[in-house]
């Protein structure tokens, strides 16, 4: 047997380990955006799996609409009994708009915070290790897109913007596990509840919502949708529907088991919501004025 | 000009493992497998066997470089595994025989080590909370199976290219 690390292989090894590790903490550090090397070289990398995926993504779309054609019998029935129902819905969200927009007039407060202004993005790329759920969409800082901004498809909430270069973003999914991925959600019912979407259960595929006060009444199949509070997210964006409640370890919260309106798999289309209201990221500068204050106290 | 064959040969493998994932439908199996494709990785090894060693070491490295920044964000993980897992299969490779049906092996070996580095490193980051039991029976059996598959349909074609792009290189 060969002599497996000779001693100048051993250095070498012992470099490249320090460098991993260097580099590894310095990707995972709570940077506010990539450096502009690697914006530099997600274009690129972009550029080539744009013009790859495109094609594909159709192919993998002739299928699925095989499939469709043979459901089209039944959900064409299911469909005709809900169309009676959307006109007269339609007329009433109608009025309804109109008289929110009057109302807000008179209050003279123009902006709200669930107006969005909403870009269509295309799905080029999923990582294809699937560690952490992140997909990578072919708009960019070209056209007005920037971190923390949340992703959503017809169906509801999938995500938010992780980092962005000048044609491309990342996006990371819901079901990402991340510790530090926190979504303010409000459970709509006659009394609203609030609290934070914290995980995702890989195996029920429910998200977690935690912080619900002990005493809130919840039933099964109330809607979530996003508060707004959070700062960054506009309100109102559907999350899910509540699947199970149960309590917390110490007893003093709930904790809701909600299963999400939009599936994490397959996505193609999404859309970035841009919040129209100012959002509380500070300035970096401010921040960093914000940290020496509580510094000296 | 056809020295250009090698890193468009590269690039294609480097897009099939995305292409791959975009196709094959997320939800098949109720999603209870995770089935990565290690295209790239198999065609890299296959470098390092038929080509040259320390080529495919580079563009491990390069290649890497480019799967970390565009898909995973973590830096330097493939970076540095990917020619590291090179250079173990191709000592493995010297002591062994190389022929296709040993090289099977091998090259799953190759592969089943990558994806056990990066299920410890992303413990290890806390990217992920599954077990190693559970990572066995979800991601590596799936991903092995997968991988055997494609190493059937590819082995000989990718043999027979790399053998070519070395006359090539030689000439």
């Amino acid at each position: 047997m060969p002599q497996f690390f000779t001693n100048k292989r051993l250095i070498v090894l012992l470099g490249s380990i320090i460098v991993l590790v260097a580099l590894i903490g310095f990707s995972l550090r709570d940077r506010e955006n990539l450096s502009w090397p690697e914006q530099f070289v997600k274009d690129i990398v972009g550029l080539g799996q744009a013009v790859v995926s495109k094609p594909a993504n159709g192919f993998a779309g002739f299928f699925d609409e095989v499939k469709d054609l043979r459901n089209t019998y039944e959900e064409n029935k299911e469909l005709k009994a809900r169309i009676e129902k959307t006109a007269q819905l339609e007329s009433d969200v109608a009025r309804l708009q109109k008289d929110n927009q009057e109302l807000r007039k008179v209050l003279d407060k123009k902006k709200s915070l669930a107006d969005y202004e909403p870009v269509q993005a295309t799905v080029i790329a999923r990582n294809p290790d699937r560690w952490f759920d992140v997909i990578t969409i072919d708009q960019g800082e070209a056209t007005g897109i920037e971190p923390d901004m949340a992703v959503i498809t017809a169906e509801g909430l999938i995500g938010k913007v992780k980092s962005t270069s000048k044609f491309t973003s990342t996006v990371q999914l819901l079901s990402a596990h991340d510790s530090r991925n926190r979504v303010s959600a409000v459970i709509q019912g006659k009394n609203n509840v609030y609290g934070v979407i914290e995980g995702y259960d890989k195996e029920k595929k429910t998200l977690l919502m935690t912080k619900i006060p002990y005493d809130s009444k919840v039933k099964k199949g109330m809607l979530v949708t996003t508060s707004g509070k959070g700062g960054v997210f506009p309100k109102g964006l559907i999350i899910g529907k509540i699947k199970k409640m149960v309590p917390d370890e110490f007893g003093l919260t709930q904790t809701a088991l909600i299963e999400p309106a939009a599936s994490f798999n397959d996505l193609e289309h999404v859309m970035v919501a841009k919040r129209s209201m100012t959002t509380v990221r500070a300035e970096k500068e401010e921040r960093k004025q914000v940290l020496i204050e509580e510094g000296n106290l | 000009m056809k020295r250009l064959y090698l890193p468009l040969l590269m690039i294609a493998l480097f897009y099939s493992d995305n292409l791959f994932v975009t196709i094959f439908p997320e939800a098949a199996f109720d999603g209870k497998y995770m089935i990565i494709p290690r295209f790239f990785t198999i065609g890299l090894l296959f470098m390092a066997v038929f080509f040259d060693r320390n080529t495919a070491i580079k563009y491990g490295f390069l290649f890497g470089f480019l799967f970390d920044i565009f898909y995973t964000g973590v830096l330097g993980a493939y970076m540095f595994f990917l020619p590291f897992v090179v250079y173990v299969v191709s000592k493995l490779v010297k002591v062994l025989q190389n022929n296709l049906f040993i090289l099977s092996f091998i090259f799953l070996f190759g592969v089943a080590l990558l994806e056990l580095i990066m299920f410890q490193l992303n413990v290890l980051i806390e990217r992920t909370e599954i077990d190693l039991a559970q990572f066995v029976s979800v991601r590596l059996g799936p991903t092995l199976l997968l991988n055997l598959i494609f190493y059937l349909l590819f082995s000989f074609p990718l043999k027979s290219a790399f053998e070519k792009l070395q006359r090539i290189y030689n000439d």
